[in-house]
């Protein structure tokens, strides 16, 4: 019966092709817009580490003054921690996993005689930085926590700069010039750059940025090397990154189970109170909070506001396609009343013509699908044009076709379900009278 | 023809009608806060900006962050500047129009009451080097130039030239010349005191450059020094644009690079490809928004088609008993017209709802501006424009319906 149904649905809409033609348009542009959109937002909000982010957390503490006042324009002094407090909870180690970090940019001077110096960006962070996010390496390895205590001054290369420097050679071993100071390299990672990039601070571009080279953070710190995120002071004291009243680091663990993440809670709130004992917090204790990856990915609000309106209002536009669809296939059902009378009367059912109706609509829908696959296309590579940095993620992968091509259907099935229930009331005995 | 058979005849088959009145009602609520959102993205680049900027060069990159550019330094690159063979004017400055690395924000209370945040544009002679149009007032006198970050001039109130709509905002009508401004924080104090006015002067703030904003600019009378920042507008010969351009990157490069920190790029580009740069994000976000609409607009357009089409069929009958009754095409025409009117009409009051309701509920959420009820009327005549093109071609068609249809047999 299906095959008959598909068969008599393919001639009926072969009978009308303007109408059709004009219903496939409609919904592939409803479909295309909204795919578009839903995309997008798709790649921004995606998990930037599958597998992993479930175990990583992010500490969040409240040193500042009770009369510190909050600029509208200005960030959020609270969203980092500051030297002290880094350095507490990293040799707590109460973490499986631990790693303070700060992004910084810095001079490279090649070697090479003729290549001018550049400007590269990288992070300032702890050992158990690579092993905590799994940052593969190409070539030997991270610094240990005794290169940390030591300051050691070594330096992990992502592949691309590494290439830039020493060419094909090896570069593990090696010296390079970054700043003031030469770096013995360790190791050599894949450029690794999870999207977004969830470790860095506020001001980073989120979707574009890449960290070129890993330092350890106590040799930014001794040789007070260039930070490219926030630094937010409170106090006229003097400042510094050793400074308790400075907020610039970014920290992060791993913790696997969750009596560790209850413990971990638990020691925060215990940590600030010790603080406000001391005198150094002055806000409520229970102000320190834990969020997990996705969490804090969704407190930053990474999304920009101007890309959700764009969805909102590609799904009302593809809501205004859906009855736009429902009107003209009530148009086209119901021209067909003498058509259906014949086949009732012969002694189809109510439900079969529902089911016929429904398989024609259902072809406007892939047909509509095709076409909003193309269109969203479109409107993606239209995306990758713009100057925004999360343009060059704007791309379709196979779930998100496979996701337009459902929805398609679904939209123009759910859209045709009106048309063929009044087409399939309509009373045989009147129509055939009057044919 | 009276309304009450329009009605009449919609009521018994209120199916059709309704969808279309749905449609219109939702495309209508699209329509408005796609508009507005693309005139809020436009409006900044439709506001004059009072600069002529066919032959300006601006400069800037020359930021110094370990160490502060001295009055010496900075007068030496004027100096450099105009040796450049085709430059007219050249001026150091803090703040200038389409130059969006430095913002520098005041706000000032005039006696109007209205507090008003501008960026201010300090720097050397700006106004005949930006070329701005004064409308009343003076500029500055050499004497009231004083060095940025110095003592020079505490105590007397500082001069400043504003615009036509700053000082119609700080002002009222009255004359803002000699008037004395301060900030809303410090009431007392010299304050500042207005010596000229000039007809525009786009601000550098781009995304507050909205509703009137966009001219809430203030000339200060100040020699860049002690500054880390650092920025230069360049007039030139119309004839020499392109020789004065590179004799301009030459200059800035001799005279800066040494002092600058290695590997940065200072930049000198002429207004109107910083315009072009600073408009970018802009154009793209409006393209999209005319994007939207239009396809808006068509499948509305197409659905109203479309199903007019097919009342007209249905009522093919009933259109030749009227016409066999006496009525002429133009009746036929206008009925159908009318019919339409009426049901985008209702679908408009719905939108024009739905549209202020949907604009609030997303400002909620988003950092939206509120919907100025004024554009309501704006999406609701287009809508109706729309619904009377789109059923032009069904009701002609209607209109040539013959009356002997009715007396045959269908």
């Amino acid at each position: 019966m299906f095959g008959y149904y598909l068969d008599m649905a393919w001639r009926s809409l072969k009978r009308t092709p303007v109408l059709t033609g004009l219903m496939v348009l409609a919904i592939g542009l409803g479909i295309g817009a909204s795919m578009t959109m839903l995309t997008v937002l798709h790649v921004m909000t995606d998990d930037p580490m599958p597998g992993r982010s479930a175990q990583l957390y992010t500490p969040h503490l409240d040193p500042l003054p009770l009369n510190h006042k909050q600029g509208g324009d200005s960030p959020d002094a609270s969203a980092n921690l500051t030297w002290p407090d880094a350095m507490a909870l990293l040799q707590s180690h109460r973490a499986t996993r631990q790693a303070a970090m700060a992004g910084g940019t810095l001079l490279v001077h090649p070697a090479q005689p003729g290549q001018q110096p550049f400007y590269v960006d990288g992070r300032y962070t702890t050992a158990d930085f690579f092993t905590m996010f799994g940052v593969p390496f190409q070539r030997g390895g991270g610094w240990r926590a005794t290169d940390d205590a030591a300051s050691a001054h070594v330096v992990v290369l992502a592949a691309s700069l590494a290439r830039k420097l020493f060419g094909s050679a090896d570069a593990v071993g090696r010296m390079v010039q970054l700043g003031d100071n030469d770096y013995r390299v360790l190791g050599v990672v894949d450029d690794w750059a999870p999207k977004p990039m969830f470790y860095a601070d506020a001001t980073a571009k989120h979707y574009s940025d890449a960290d070129l080279f890993f330092l350890p953070l106590s040799v930014a710190v001794d040789k007070d090397l260039q930070l490219n995120g926030n630094q937010s002071s409170w106090s006229k004291e003097a400042l510094g990154k050793h400074s308790g009243s400075m907020s610039w680091l970014q920290f992060w663990m791993q913790l696997d189970t969750s009596a560790q993440v209850s413990a971990y809670r638990q020691y925060l709130v215990d940590y600030s109170a010790q603080q406000k004992a001391l005198g150094r917090f002055q806000r409520p204790p229970t102000n320190a909070k834990l969020y997990t990856l996705m969490g804090w990915l969704a407190h930053q609000n990474l999304v920009p506001n101007d890309v959700r309106l764009q969805l909102w209002l590609a799904l009302g536009f593809l809501f205004v396609c859906m009855l736009n669809i429902v009107a003209l296939l009530l148009a086209k059902f119901l021209r067909r009343g003498g058509e259906i009378s014949v086949r009732r009367a012969l002694g189809a059912r109510q439900r079969d013509i529902f089911v016929q109706l429904g398989i024609e609509s259902a072809l406007i829908g892939m047909a509509g699908g095709a076409l909003g696959v193309l269109i969203a296309q479109l409107g993606l590579w239209s995306i990758r044009q713009r100057p925004d940095d999360y343009a060059h993620l704007a791309q379709m992968d196979g779930a998100m076709l496979l996701g337009t091509l459902a929805l398609a259907v679904v939209a123009s099935v759910l859209a045709g379900l009106l048309p063929a229930w009044r087409a399939c009331r309509v009373a045989p005995a009147l129509q055939l009278k009057t044919m | 023809m009276s309304i009450r058979i329009l009605f009449s005849s919609l009521r018994r088959n209120s199916l059709m009608p309704s969808l279309v009145l749905l449609q219109v009602a939702l495309a209508c609520a699209i329509l408005c806060n796609v508009l507005f959102l693309a005139w809020q993205q436009m409006e900044p680049m439709l506001a004059p900006s009072g600069v002529d900027g066919n032959d300006l060069i601006l400069v800037d990159g020359l930021d110094a962050p370990d160490r502060a550019w001295t009055a010496a330094e900075v007068q030496a690159g004027t100096d450099a500047l105009r040796t450049v063979p085709g430059v007219r004017a050249a001026s150091a400055a803090l703040g200038l129009p389409m130059v969006v690395s430095f913002v520098n924000m005041r706000a000032f209370r005039g006696p109007t009451g209205a507090a008003v945040g501008v960026n201010v544009y300090e720097g050397y002679d700006l106004l005949d080097t930006l070329g701005l149009q004064l409308v009343s007032g003076r500029n500055f006198l050499p004497g009231e130039y004083r060095d940025l970050n110095s003592e020079q001039g505490k105590g007397v109130p500082e001069p400043v030239i504003i615009t036509q709509s700053l000082a119609r905002q700080l002002f009222g009508d009255a004359s803002p010349l000699g008037q004395v401004l301060h900030s809303p924080e410090e009431t007392k104090g010299p304050g500042s005191v207005v010596v000229g006015v000039v007809r525009h002067l786009l601000r550098n703030r781009m995304n507050v450059a909205t509703d009137g904003r966009a001219d809430d600019t203030v000339l200060t009378p100040e020699r860049v020094a002690t500054s880390p920042w650092l920025a230069y507008a360049v007039r030139v010969d119309p004839a020499m644009r392109e020789a004065a351009l590179r004799g301009v990157r030459k200059a800035i490069e001799s005279q800066f690079d040494s002092l600058l920190p290695v590997g940065s790029k200072p930049k000198a580009e002429s207004y109107a490809a910083r315009r072009d740069k600073v408009f970018k994000s802009r154009r793209a976000t409006l393209e999209l928004f005319a994007g939207v609409a239009l396809t808006v607009v068509i499948v509305t357009v197409i659905g109203i088609m479309g199903l007019t089409g097919f009342w007209v069929q249905k009522r093919t009958r009933q259109i030749g008993i009227r016409r066999a009754l006496g009525a002429r095409r133009i009746d036929i025409l206008r009925y159908f017209l009318a019919e339409n009117a009426l049901i985008v009409g209702i679908g408009v009051v719905l939108g024009m709802t739905l549209a202020y309701f949907g604009n609030a509920w997303l400002m909620r959420y988003y950092e939206l501006p509120r919907l100025p009820w004024t554009w309501l009327p704006l999406g609701a005549l287009l809508m109706l424009l729309l619904g009377q093109l789109a059923v032009l071609s069904p009701a002609l068609r209607a209109a040539r319906v013959p009356p002997v249809v009715a007396t045959r047999s269908v």
